[in-house]
């Protein structure tokens, strides 16, 4: 099947400039990544903050534009659309923000903000668009009479659920879910990711995750991309990403999720500043494998359905992850015992 | 929890203000007072009367009388009427200048931006009494041509603030969101950015306002607004200068009535902000 959502060798530079307005160089945010999301497929795009991956959301929503490449949307590239096109085309692409005490007009009610797009789009006729509201807010675990009230009156969490509804009034193909659940505490995290869990299955949807938050990815997403200073560096199943990470930096993140008791080598140092990202290969900074000609190759992703963009994962020690998962992982069984336990509709 | 508009919220935070709340009676009484202006006037403001010049106020004439022998609390009376139009008209119509050229500025950026920024800044650089009188002096001395004046003069500050916060509204999440929804530029302008914006532009219009009535007082005594005889207080205090001494009930009681409307309306503009500002919400 012809994947959904396609992006091809996509860079964005954003310029940074000194207090006179001088060019000082620019920030690499994405910096050649290519990558295919198939129908009906979760996603998911973690890395540190300051990778990369909101840029790349936005980029592949042509919410900013890119410097180079290409963003296919069901085999058209976004980039040779008029405005008005675009604009139509919104209807089957939608963003989650990460905020949602930011993503709300605060001076929109509940109803006015989930029918915006019923009506952009004319998705039910002016007459509908009440029920179709209603519809909604019970779907996301609120009540219908939540329509009337004006965004300040909820909590985090139910401001997320207002934004889901929002996001996917007008049934879109592919949703984009840019840190989705991270601003919020966590045991609303749980609810909310129950209810986009069975939104995602019960409407079919495309999901492209953005987190950095392991045990959410793990316990939703089919594949998993995992980014490094604008770049993809591993690429694969969700269960062989986490079973038997290749990369040297996915290995360093996975350990570093507390409660996994892994003893793999500790990441030492910072993330290079992406304004000048290491020649080479760009983790060799920061790995403990790095051989001489790691400094001087830049490695591009390859071992075909779970691949790894570095010369030396064949010639590792296999990850001491592996047997720690099969054992340990308590904290995601806690967490999942927690998700099946709270029924979305259950919401303060 | 009730339902509660950000408007209700402000405006509940707005009655807790006495100042403000005191502002908004005076202005209450001169808008009764310009709308019933036939009503409440002793006397015709035109009639004149040789055997009544320049009396002191008295049980008949309250206020006394001008040189020609007219009812000064009848001018003044009347007088509201020219400085309210003024003030509302002049401001309103800078407002419809001044507020689309801004978000134009602000959310299109580019050309646009510099040009309508540029020309903003250049008109703010004059003094802003300086500006009126060259183009009522221009347009030519007639009410509507002052408050023509004022408008064009007071646009470039509702430019300005209107650009500074769409500026600020298009960074914001909910902006974006609303792209990312599919709505077109004029529908993120005047749906989203417009209603998110009012609030300043409001305390910046009741401002605005204050600063219309004084610049249409100063314009009607140069005698490039209110013609006489029709009444202004302007051009009442201008008749009045000549007889300070001999008559000083002529100067005080128009120059009273500015004064009042003035400092209501910056009251209110005071009172509007604090209850508009989100760091004086929780008291």
């Amino acid at each position: 099947m012809s994947p959904l959502l396609e992006l091809r060798d996509l860079r964005k530079l954003f310029p940074v400039r000194d207090a006179l307005g001088r060019a000082q160089g620019a920030v690499r945010a994405v910096d050649g990544v290519s990558l295919s999301v198939a129908q009906g497929e979760v996603l998911a795009i973690v890395g540190e903050s300051g990778c990369g991956k909101s840029t790349l959301g936005r980029l592949a929503l042509r919410l900013i534009e890119p410097d180079a490449g290409e963003v296919r949307f069901g085999g058209e590239d976004l980039r040779g659309l008029s405005a008005a096109a675009l604009r139509a085309r919104r209807r089957d692409m939608q963003l989650i923000f990460q905020d949602p005490f930011a993503s709300l007009d605060p001076r929109m009610t509940v109803e006015a903000a989930i029918a915006e797009p019923l009506r952009l789009h004319k998705v039910v006729p002016r007459g509908q668009e009440a029920a179709r509201v209603a519809e909604w807010l019970e779907r996301v675990g609120l009540r219908a009479d939540h329509a009337r009230r004006w965004p300040h009156e909820f909590s985090g969490g139910q401001r997320q659920r207002i934004a889901i509804a929002r996001a996917l009034a007008s049934g879109p193909k592919l949703v984009i879910g840019d840190e989705p659940v991270s601003a919020l505490d966590v045991s609303i995290q749980a609810q909310v990711v129950n209810l986009l869990q069975g939104l995602i299955r019960d409407l079919g949807l495309t999901f492209v995750l953005i987190s950095h938050d392991l045990a959410v990815v793990r316990h939703i997403a089919d594949r998993v991309a995992v980014m490094y200073l604008g770049r993809i560096v591993e690429l694969g199943p969700a269960s062989q990403v986490f079973g038997a990470p290749k990369h040297p930096y996915t290995r360093a993140l996975l350990a570093a999720v507390p409660g996994q008791g892994a003893k793999a080598p500790p990441l030492a140092g910072d993330v290079p500043s992406p304004m000048a990202p290491p020649t080479g290969c760009r983790f060799h900074t920061r790995c403990t494998f790095a051989e001489a000609g790691c400094r001087e190759h830049d490695p591009a992703l390859r071992g075909g359905s779970h691949a790894a963009a570095c010369h030396v994962f064949e010639q590792l020690p296999p990850a001491p992850l592996a047997r720690e998962t099969e054992t340990g992982g308590d904290r995601l069984r806690r967490l999942q015992a927690f998700f099946s336990a709270d029924k979305p509709g259950a919401a303060a | 929890m009730s339902a509660e508009s950000p408007f209700r919220r402000a405006l509940r935070q707005f009655f807790r203000h006495r100042l403000a709340v005191f502002g908004l009676v005076v202005v209450a009484l001169f808008v009764l007072a310009a709308v019933f202006a036939p009503l409440l006037a002793p006397y015709d403001p035109l009639k004149t009367s040789w055997t009544l010049v320049r009396k002191a106020p008295s049980a008949a004439h309250w206020f006394g009388t001008d040189e020609n022998g007219r009812d000064i609390l009848a001018r003044v009376i009347y007088g509201a009427r020219a400085s309210l139009m003024a003030g509302v008209v002049a401001v309103t119509l800078a407002g419809c200048i001044g507020i689309p050229l801004g978000l134009l500025a602000g959310l299109a950026g580019g050309w646009a931006e510099t040009l309508i920024s540029r020309v903003a800044d250049a008109m703010l650089a004059v003094p802003f009494l300086i500006l009126a009188i060259a183009l009522a002096a221009f347009l030519g001395p007639a009410l509507e041509n002052a408050m023509l004046a004022i408008a064009i003069t007071a646009s470039p500050v509702f430019v300005r603030l209107s650009r500074g916060m769409a500026l600020e509204a298009k960074s914001t999440d909910w902006a974006e969101a609303a792209r990312a929804l599919g709505n077109p530029p004029w529908r993120l302008a005047l749906v989203h950015v417009l209603p998110n914006i009012i609030p300043p532009l409001m305390v910046q219009a009741t401002l605005s306002i204050a600063e219309a009535i004084i610049a249409e007082a100063s314009l009607s005594f140069l005698g490039l607004g209110q013609q006489p005889p029709n009444p202004s207080w302007g051009s009442m205090l201008n008749s009045a200068q000549r007889f300070l001494t001999q008559a000083p009930w002529m100067a005080i009681y128009p120059g009273v009535a500015i004064f009042l409307v003035v400092l209501a309306f910056n009251l209110v503009g005071d009172g509007l902000r604090d209850a508009l500002d989100p760091r004086s919400q929780k008291r």
